[in-house]
């Protein structure tokens, strides 16, 4: 038996058998969101093996609804469906079929005649974010705040070493970013190719890997996995130079929200709103961020450090409240021109309770700086001031939640 | 432009072999022996470490499938978590021994993800028996790092922790078809399907 089974493993390795994954679309006619100038005849997917057809293996979709295909035939490694002449406007196509391994490999491309294509996020069925996506833009933003305005916070504000608890707690911000970043790439495809979760785990997800949302997703991942890496390499060495590449890297990669949200795809955007974006995510993270950081690491663990901490962490919140406000400011001019758009939309209202959570964090702050700051310039103590600082740090933590919202809403066009 | 899908399995399969060989010469010769030179007891976690931060390419540029994309996600993280664990406790950062245990969850999690990813039976095709062995391979093998917590000298289990990476690394040569690179080479392939 033991000769046997030893037999056929050196047989299958030996003898040259196919050894396939499951399909993979090489190549799309008309392209994953290409702009065509007249009605194509057909469209034709083509596959890296051969495929088999199965019941409506394409299906065709205006912006208004399913449209009827005339015929459909596999042709070897290629699907080709005959289409009816199409109007002028945006089209989806959904398709399905069966790979050489005889599992149903599925996925969705989106194409316009004589008009722009919409990204398959927006293709016909996909209904758009969710409140599951609000909570994990929220874990992402949290994320953010905790590695990267740990790091900002380690440089800017400690810059001395600090204990273990400092690199598990910022090891944890990047590897969450890590993976609520895939969890936010997911749920997006899951949207976008509207199938269960059993046929979504062939789904195909480059088409939404091609999109200005999937590239941020590869841009980041990347990024933050070098971060992970350069951090890791800190705490392993002693060495402090690897924290700043880790975190210039961090605050660079911050910026691939910015390049994909609101800020760079709405009408009105351009390299000062990206900007003005990426200022304001990057000062609340440092913010945030460096609020955890005094509670959890430098009250309980380094009480010589609670005076100095405190005292340049002020100053550098200052600072980031004045960037936060400005762009801030600047950003909500720019998506709600008309001041009543504050309370007739659906994304002034979010704004509007994201305005109130600033304010009351800014207040908190505030208090901070004006009556605890000179107390403990002065060498006093204030007994309940740990408490205090971690309430600030929960406010901002849900104005990161609203924040996250609002970045889901639509603003008004 | 992304490199062909066996290129990477086989960039892979060298990182594994060359990793299993700098073991395989540790319980050859003794760990005294090897880490005369400092630099050579970083080698093989760094190694590790490495290819785990060189699998988060391969999972964003692989989209062509969620399976795919979740299965090369923990293959990266256990490799990194896997690595960076025995490069702290060559450096001396943490000292437990049971923190080798990281290795074991590292085999376990990769053998599953193996498995789960593979859908198709054993003998469906070839690189559904070498998904099903490199995951049961590592499952099982799973108990090697264990055993190297207990018995840290232990020569055998030196032995069976470099064999497991050694056979991983050929498995993985032969887990994608040469049709793509070198062409259809012989008719018992069947007809050609690329």
């Amino acid at each position: 038996m033991r000769r046997a089974l030893l037999l056929a493993a050196l047989g299958a390795l030996a003898l040259p058998a196919p050894a396939l994954a499951h399909a993979t679309l090489i190549n799309t006619s008309p392209g994953f969101q290409q702009r065509v100038n007249a009605s194509p005849r057909t469209v034709t997917l083509t596959f890296d093996q051969y495929v088999e057809k199965l019941p409506q293996t394409i299906r065709l979709y205006s912006t208004r609804g399913e449209l009827p295909i005339p015929r459909i035939r596999d042709d070897g490694r290629s699907l080709v469906a005959t289409v009816p002449h199409l109007k002028r406007g945006a089209y989806t196509i959904r398709w399905h079929a069966m790979s050489g391994d005889g599992h149903v490999v599925s996925g969705v491309f989106t194409f316009g005649v004589q008009t722009k294509a919409p990204p398959p996020t927006e293709a016909f069925g996909a209904s758009g974010p969710t409140r599951t996506e609000d909570l994990v833009r929220w874990l992402y933003f949290l994320s953010l705040a905790v590695g990267v305005g740990g790091l900002g916070f380690r440089l800017l504000v400690a810059r001395r070493r600090l204990p273990g608890r400092f690199f598990v707690l910022t090891g944890v911000g990047v590897v969450a970013t890590l993976n609520v970043g895939i969890a936010a790439f997911l749920l997006r495809a899951e949207d976008a190719l509207q199938l269960p979760f059993a046929r979504l785990l062939y789904g195909d997800l480059s088409p939404m890997a091609r999109t200005r949302f999937g590239t941020v997703f590869v841009a980041m991942t990347l990024g933050f996995s070098l971060v992970a890496a350069l951090l890791f390499l800190a705490w392993l060495t002693d060495r402090d130079v690897f924290l700043w590449p880790a975190f210039v890297l961090g605050l660079l990669f911050v910026s691939g929200l910015s390049l994909s949200g609101h800020s760079a795809a709405d009408a009105g955007s351009s390299w000062k709103s990206e900007l003005a974006d990426w200022a304001h995510l990057s000062a609340a993270c440092l913010w945030i961020g460096g609020l955890i950081q005094l509670v959890v690491v430098v009250w309980p663990l380094l009480p010589e450090l609670r005076r100095p901490a405190l005292l340049a962490f002020s100053r550098l919140a200052t600072v980031c409240v004045g960037v936060l406000l400005a762009a801030g400011v600047y950003l909500a001019i720019l998506r709600l021109p008309q001041l009543d758009d504050l309370w007739t939309t659906a994304y002034g209202r979010v704004l509007l309770v994201k305005i109130g959570l600033v304010a009351l964090a800014l207040a908190w702050g505030g208090l901070h700086k004006l009556r605890a700051v000179p107390i403990v310039e002065r060498g006093g103590t204030l007994p309940k001031l740990r408490a205090s600082i971690a309430g600030e740090s929960m406010v901002g933590m849900i104005v990161l939640l609203v924040a996250a919202i609002l970045v889901n809403a639509k603003p008004p066009a | 432009m992304e490199p062909p899908a066996e290129h990477v399995h086989w960039l892979f399969a060298t990182g594994f072999l060359l990793l299993g060989l700098c073991l395989l010469a540790e319980a050859v010769v003794g760990t005294e022996v090897w880490r005369r030179r400092a630099w050579r007891a970083y080698l093989w976690p760094g190694l590790a470490f490495a290819l785990g931060v060189l699998m988060w390419p391969v999972m964003t540029f692989f989209t062509n499938s969620t399976l795919h994309m979740l299965a090369h996600g923990a293959w990266a993280e256990v490799l990194m978590a896997a690595g960076a664990v025995e490069l702290a406790l060559v450096r001396g950062k943490i000292r437990s021994p049971w923190w080798g245990l990281t290795m074991a969850a590292a085999f376990v999690v990769s053998g599953t993800a193996f498995l789960v990813h593979e859908q198709n039976a054993w003998f469906f095709q070839r690189s559904s028996f070498l998904h099903h062995l490199l995951g049961w391979t590592l499952l099982i093998a799973a108990v090697v790092p264990l055993a190297r917590c207990v018995r840290p000298r232990s020569q055998i289990v030196a032995t069976c922790f470099a064999l497991t990476f050694i056979v991983g690394a050929v498995f993985l040569y032969c887990d994608r078809d040469v049709a793509p690179v070198f062409g259809h080479i012989s008719p018992l392939a069947g007809p050609p399907h690329r």
